[in-house]
């Protein structure tokens, strides 16, 4: 090769390294995000309610103290750092400083305490670990000091999530809240701040001019964080129909939860890309273990041994970019996969589900089943399974109502033996409300519970995954619940709305509108 | 005639009374609890129990029944469970798109029914008729919401004529309300139509068979004068009452193409309310409805005697 061809090369070379970053668009600013969501919150107090619908609002306005990064680590979120000493009994959380709320008070060390205090006491998810916490105190306007009772390895990952998540609120707006205990000004740090909400109409959320953002690159939920749009407006749009429309016509920029039918027609459309949030939930049966029918684990076992979860997931989530066949309790994605009890998942053996119910002295009992066509996948997956349980000897009966309905139902054990229900992406195992004691289906095993507990309280991670492996065992054993499989929601988005990433959690910061 | 008005509306409160009880009852023997649907789906049962009791919904029937009646008594319809504001301040705020789109729909029933009624009662038996009442039956038969869908998917994503969905206030601009009102105005005014049209030509029928009919055509009277002035006004006393009911039943009609074209009225009010168990909505939202009827029913009644002096009320 001549020299100058050589040049020309290196050249060429460099303007075709160049041109991505060249391609890369610039962040910009403005505009108004519409996202059109399922319906309204049932609250905007994030230490109230586990409503996933509360949390994808509302963690645009309030902060936690720990996130999430990409890999479902926890990170420094409000925290500057945290330090664990007195063999694992003591957490120092020092704070960032300079961090305003949106009524531009500072955050200090006296609203975290009034806000832990608070959600420790109030939020579901926060009750298992609050447990070995014996006192928050502020040591300085910017140090909290968590005394524990016994380490505890679930404490900051607790911290971080985001559903019903330790928000920080101000102390005095954690003071002033309304007598039923809710709070009634949704004050935040986050990059966005709460404006209005007009039921059915929109929930409106504005660029926080004043937010602190971290220094770090965004990593995952957390990191650096810009409200690149002036104002959010989330709208409820019940119809899943005119969700689709909408979006279609640029009404909307974003359009969660539609159907998987949609899809190809979503991928033709040439403003649209769709979504799919991955990994996000699981489709199970939770098995009345208090009372009844399924207290019997030979009859659990039956249940699980009879079915075959491929129609089953196929009828419910359709196209098979929505859902996957697999045994864990916890994602692929996550260190906690385990492979303990794959064996006893999609058995299909009807010979091994008649014996057991043989064995159990089942003479076709009825078994209820609450479902509802609200989701209609846990409907569809509730049918498919019937047929097939049905086919083996068991008597089925299918009871459809709506959501409010089986909510209320399954805190009642005497009025069913088996509903749906699917489980959402949770970061921590020992906080997983699938294996929880105190839930709905209440399996109370006294050795998983030991493992829960011992599991809470490890801080090593490699010991912590043996423990799941090991409470994984159990739940296929014991089958408290059957998981179908995992599935993967639908949302679709308008090609302008740039920067965004899908992750189980929705969120829009640091993204934009392009013209 | 003063009497006769006092006395109905003397007979409102029982009616009242009845449809309170019956809406209370109906409501609290429903499964399903507010507290469930707060607390989320993964709260324990402690702490859908603990907030059941926050929010005084774990007292006996009977003494929140008494306490409903109380506050009936001094007016107050209650406080929302979730809207966290009282109840007649939630109607209020969703009177205006609900008032609007049912009066839209009516006129539009109206202008399209009565009309088309009179044609077709003109050319009773022809193709005209019979194309008509096709049509009529047509209209009475497809469901509202359906038509709404419809309509969505050619005015709205075709053609963009309309906004897809969504309800722009008063205060937005008057054009901008009446282009976002038009598709559901058409979709549940254009059904109404149809029994409108199909009363009024059966009215009409048998106003022009009367004996003065035949009197006014033989003195020479023009005939749009005949049809307009002296049929029209004889056979408009069935049609004003279909009217009125029409008004009524548009009203929980909107509920449906409420919830289609995302219209934050009374009807989206009230599905939110019934699918969270907001009980307080729910009983609020059924009285003022049944109000609505009962008044709507008088207001229907007292019209009649504009139109038919021989009608008398003692």
């Amino acid at each position: 090769m001549t020299p100058k061809r050589t040049v020309a090369l290196l050249v060429l070379l460099t303007l075709a390294a160049a041109c991505p970053a060249a391609a890369q668009e610039q962040p910009r600013f403005g505009g108004v995000l519409k996202a059109a969501m399922i319906g309204e919150p049932p609250s905007l107090d994030l230490h109230w309610t586990t409503a996933v619908i509360t949390q994808q609002i509302t963690w645009h306005v309030y902060e936690t103290l720990f996130t999430y990064d990409r890999d479902f680590n926890p990170i420094p979120m409000l925290a500057e750092s945290a330090d664990v000493g007195d063999g694992g009994r003591r957490v120092t959380i020092a704070l960032r400083r300079g961090v305003r709320f949106h009524n531009g008070k500072e955050m200090t060390a006296a609203d975290v305490v009034a806000s832990l205090t608070r959600w420790g006491a109030r939020a579901t998810p926060a009750k298992p670990v609050w447990k070995s916490v014996e006192a928050v105190t502020a040591k300085d306007p910017y140090t909290v000091v968590i005394h524990l009772k016994e380490p505890s390895g679930s404490l900051i990952l607790a911290l971080a999530r985001p559903n019903s998540g330790a928000a920080i609120f101000p102390k005095d707006v954690v003071e002033r809240a309304a007598a039923d205990g809710q709070i009634t000004e949704f004050i935040g740090t986050g990059p966005f701040r709460f404006v209005e909400h007009k039921p059915d109409r929109h929930i409106k959320l504005a660029r926080y001019k004043e937010y602190a953002a971290r220094p770090e690159t965004a990593n995952g939920y957390g990191g650096r964080r810009t409200a690149y749009v002036d104002e959010i407006l989330f709208l409820p749009v019940p119809d899943v129909s005119v969700r689709v429309a909408g979006v279609e016509t640029g009404e909307y920029h974003y359009a969660q939860q539609l159907k998987g039918d949609l899809y190809d027609r979503i991928k033709a459309m040439p403003g649209l890309e769709p979504v799919i949030l991955k990994p996000y939930g699981w489709a199970t049966a939770v098995l009345n273990t208090k009372q009844g029918l399924m207290t019997d684990k030979r009859l659990r076992q039956a249940f699980l041994a009879a079915l075959d979860m491929e129609p089953i997931m196929a009828a419910g989530f359709g196209h098979p970019s929505f859902w996957r066949l697999d045994h864990s309790v916890h994602y692929k994605e996550q260190v906690w996969y385990s492979m303990a009890g794959a064996e006893l998942y999609n058995q299909k053996n009807k010979e091994k589900a008649r014996r057991l119910m043989r064995e159990a002295g089942y003479t076709s009992q009825p078994i209820r089943w609450i479902t509802t066509k609200e989701y209609d996948w846990m409907y569809k997956n509730a049918l498919v399974a019937k047929q097939q349980l049905e086919a083996v000897g068991f008597a089925i009966d299918l009871q459809v109502v709506d959501w409010a309905t089986l909510v209320q139902r399954r805190n009642k054990p005497e009025l069913y033996e088996v509903f749906s229900t699917g489980f959402t992406f949770n970061v921590d195992p020992a906080l997983s409300t699938s294996l929880q004691c105190n839930w709905p289906g209440w399996w109370c095993h006294p050795e998983k519970e030991k493992l829960l507990e011992a599991m809470a309280r490890e801080i090593d991670v490699k010991k912590r995954k043996d423990l799941m492996d090991r409470v994984q065992t159990i739940f296929y054993d014991d089958v408290p619940r059957v998981k179908f499989g995992d599935y993967f929601p639908l949302d679709a988005r308008r090609k302008e709305l740039r920067g965004f990433q899908p992750t189980p959690e929705l969120f829009f910061w640091n993204t934009w509108l392009a013209p | 005639m003063k009497t006769y008005i006092a006395r109905r509306l003397v007979a409102v409160v029982p009616v009242m009374l009845v449809v309170a009880t019956v809406a209370f009852v109906l409501v609290h023997l429903a499964p399903g609890d507010p507290a469930s649907v707060i607390a989320g789906p993964y709260a324990s049962a402690d702490d859908v129990a603990k907030l059941r009791h926050q929010l005084g919904i774990d007292h006996p029937l009977h003494i929140q029944l008494g306490r409903w009646y109380w506050r009936l008594l001094h007016g107050d319809l209650g406080t929302s469970i979730f809207l966290r504001r009282p109840v007649v301040e939630a109607i209020l705020d969703r009177a205006e798109p609900t008032l609007l789109l049912t009066t839209a729909a009516t006129l539009l029933a109206v202008l399209i029914g009565v009309p088309t009624g009179i044609v077709s009662a003109r050319r009773h038996g022809g193709l005209v008729d019979q194309g008509l009442m096709v049509l009529a039956l047509l209209g009475t038969s497809v469901p509202n919401f359906l038509l709404g869908l419809l309509m969505i998917l050619v005015f709205a994503v075709w053609l963009g004529w309309f906004p897809v969905a969504g309800y722009v206030p008063l205060e937005g601009g008057a054009w901008r309300t009446a282009r976002s009102l038009v598709m559901p105005a058409v979709a549940l005014g254009l059904v109404q139509s149809a029994l409108i049209a199909r009363i009024t030509r059966s009215a009409m029928l048998d106003v022009l068979r009367e004996q003065f009919i035949l009197a006014g055509r033989a003195k020479g009277l023009p005939e749009n004068r005949v049809v307009y002035k002296h049929a029209l006004k004889n056979a408009f006393v069935p049609t004003l009452t279909v009217i009125g009911i029409s008004f009524a039943v548009l009203l929980g009609g909107a509920v449906i193409i409420e919830q289609v074209f995302n219209i934050p009225g009374l009807g989206r009010l009230i599905i939110s309310a019934v699918l969270r168990r907001d009980y307080p909505v729910i009983q609020g939202v059924i009285l003022i409805v049944a109000a609505v009827y009962v008044l709507v029913n008088l207001a229907v009644d007292l019209a009649y005697l504009a139109l038919d002096p021989r009608i008398r009320y003692q």
